[in-house]
């Protein structure tokens, strides 16, 4: 019995438990107990959401499960309690693409100035112009209709493949991930159509934006 | 019921105190009953800009802690009479000394009896602008054509927003056209591309401001400075006329356009 039939993992909303189909139930309930016991303090108060995959589980297994959970002072997070049958849908690396489509999204619809600051969890889109001096921060992607001056910093918690966009695009400094990069000293040729900002072999590379 | 008009920049020594006092000598010209607000309190300059420095008795501070009545504060101009009066700023205390609320009520007392209220806004984001910022109707934000000024200018823009101060216009002062022309200089449209709010009005950079600043006359009054002449036409913008901005570029196909329809000729 091990990781692959029960696993616990964390993200930003609390803890998200997955039981996989196809292990003995009574190890499942063991090693669940087991290892919230051993940080019953750090579990405590959590909020979690159980995922149930590969298979039919019956109404008592699932009801266990729960109890347990509450057992240990947890909240269920019961929006969607999913009962999952497709396992590879829901497998390994996809599942984080599926997180990240999921992310939140930040409408901004006005001009950021300069001492401004957006800090969001998630996407930001902003239908204006960011200043020189005004300041992005979002754990997802940066959109700009409109003119990006000041600072962006997309994929703040290590998204790599995030992007920052915009109709012009010529910020004072870019930051993707733990990746920074900063205007040219020398003047450079306005930019002549919208451009988007990754990285690309450990580098930001800004490039005209075709889709 | 008057209109109360802050003056800002956010940068210091962009023109603010200047544009206040020929702001202000410019409606009183025109008739209007002006009452102007030295909200700097501490680094005031407002009286010695107007020449009216040495017939200071009691201060904002005075009026706002009950030592005196408004009207016993508020000081003639030489000219204009009861048509403009200065309400000087304290100058031995500090800028906390007055706290918006206190602003706002006199204000609103000011503006029963005077067309307008300008008040000269400290430089800074702190206490003093908070202050001058408050019970006003309109903001004026003055900068030049310098990427400082401008970036301070959009910070002053966003912290108006911010206090709900909304759709403030802008100044351009000390434009020098011939810089401008030989790419030195920020163009009015650098500064429009960035700040995005309406342009009042374009000062060009000029010597007479200094020497009228000097005398205690604002230049609004000399009829043969250009300077004067770009702050009259701001005068009357305030007024609700739609007159074109000066003309700088004076050559090329759209002056003898203007000039062949008539609307707006050079100076």
């Amino acid at each position: 019995m091990g990781k692959d039939a029960c696993q616990i993992k964390g993200n930003r909303n609390g803890l998200v438990i997955t039981v996989s189909y196809g292990a003995e139930f009574l190890d499942v309930i063991t090693f669940l107990k087991q290892k919230l016991s051993s940080a019953q303090d750090f579990f405590a108060g959590a909020s979690v959401k159980l995922f149930f995959e590969g298979g039919e589980f019956s109404s008592d297994e699932v009801d266990a499960v729960e109890r347990l959970i509450e057992q240990f002072g947890m909240t269920l997070d019961r929006k969607p309690p999913v009962m999952m049958n497709d396992q590879s849908a829901y497998a390994g690396e996809d599942r984080e693409e599926d997180e990240s489509e999921d992310e939140n999204t930040l409408l901004v619809r006005r001009t950021i100035r300069s001492g401004q600051q957006i800090y969001y969890d998630g996407n930001v889109v902003i239908m204006g112009d960011v200043n020189p001096g005004a300041e992005i921060v979002c754990s997802g992607d940066i959109l700009v209709l409109g003119s990006l001056r000041g600072v962006a910093h997309a994929g703040v918690g290590g998204k790599v493949d995030a992007s920052v966009f915009a109709f012009r695009l010529e910020p004072t400094q870019l930051r993707i991930a733990h990746y920074i990069s900063r205007a040219p000293d020398e003047k450079l040729p306005q930019p002549m159509g919208p451009e988007i900002a990754r990285v690309v072999e450990n580098l930001i590379q800004i490039s005209a934006y075709t889709h | 019921m008057g209109k109360v008009i802050v003056v800002t920049s956010g940068k210091g020594g962009v023109g603010k105190t200047t544009t206040t006092a020929n702001l202000g000598t410019g409606l009183a010209e025109l008739g209007r009953k002006v009452c102007l607000v030295d909200a700097d309190i501490g680094l005031r300059n407002l009286d010695v800009v107007l020449g009216l420095e040495n017939r200071i008795v009691y201060d904002l501070l005075d009026v706002v802690e009950g030592n005196c009545r408004v009207r016993q504060a508020l000081i003639k101009d030489k000219q204009f009479g009861d048509g403009l009066v200065l309400l000087p700023a304290a100058q031995t205390r500090e800028k906390d000394a007055v706290k918006p609320e206190q602003m706002r009520e006199l204000m609103t007392q000011l503006k029963k009896d005077y067309d307008y209220v300008i008040v000269d806004s400290p430089a800074g984001i702190e206490h003093g602008f908070k202050n001058a910022i408050a019970g006003a109707d309109m903001a004026v934000v003055v900068t030049t054509p310098e990427v400082s000024a401008v970036r301070d200018a959009d910070r002053i823009v966003g912290l108006l927003e911010a206090a709900e101060l909304y759709d403030p216009k802008l100044i351009i002062n000390r434009l020098r056209p011939d810089m401008v022309r030989k790419g030195d200089m920020m163009d009015i449209e650098d500064i429009d591309d960035i700040l995005a709010i309406p342009i009042l009005g374009v000062i060009p950079d000029d010597e007479s401001i200094i020497v009228s600043t000097n005398k205690g006359e604002p230049v609004v009054t000399d009829k043969r400075s250009r300077s004067g002449q770009a702050y009259r036409n701001i005068v009357r913008r305030l007024e609700g006329e739609d007159i074109p901005l000066m003309d700088f570029q004076e050559h090329g196909v759209v002056q003898w356009f203007r000039k062949f329809i008539g609307v707006g000729g050079s100076r």
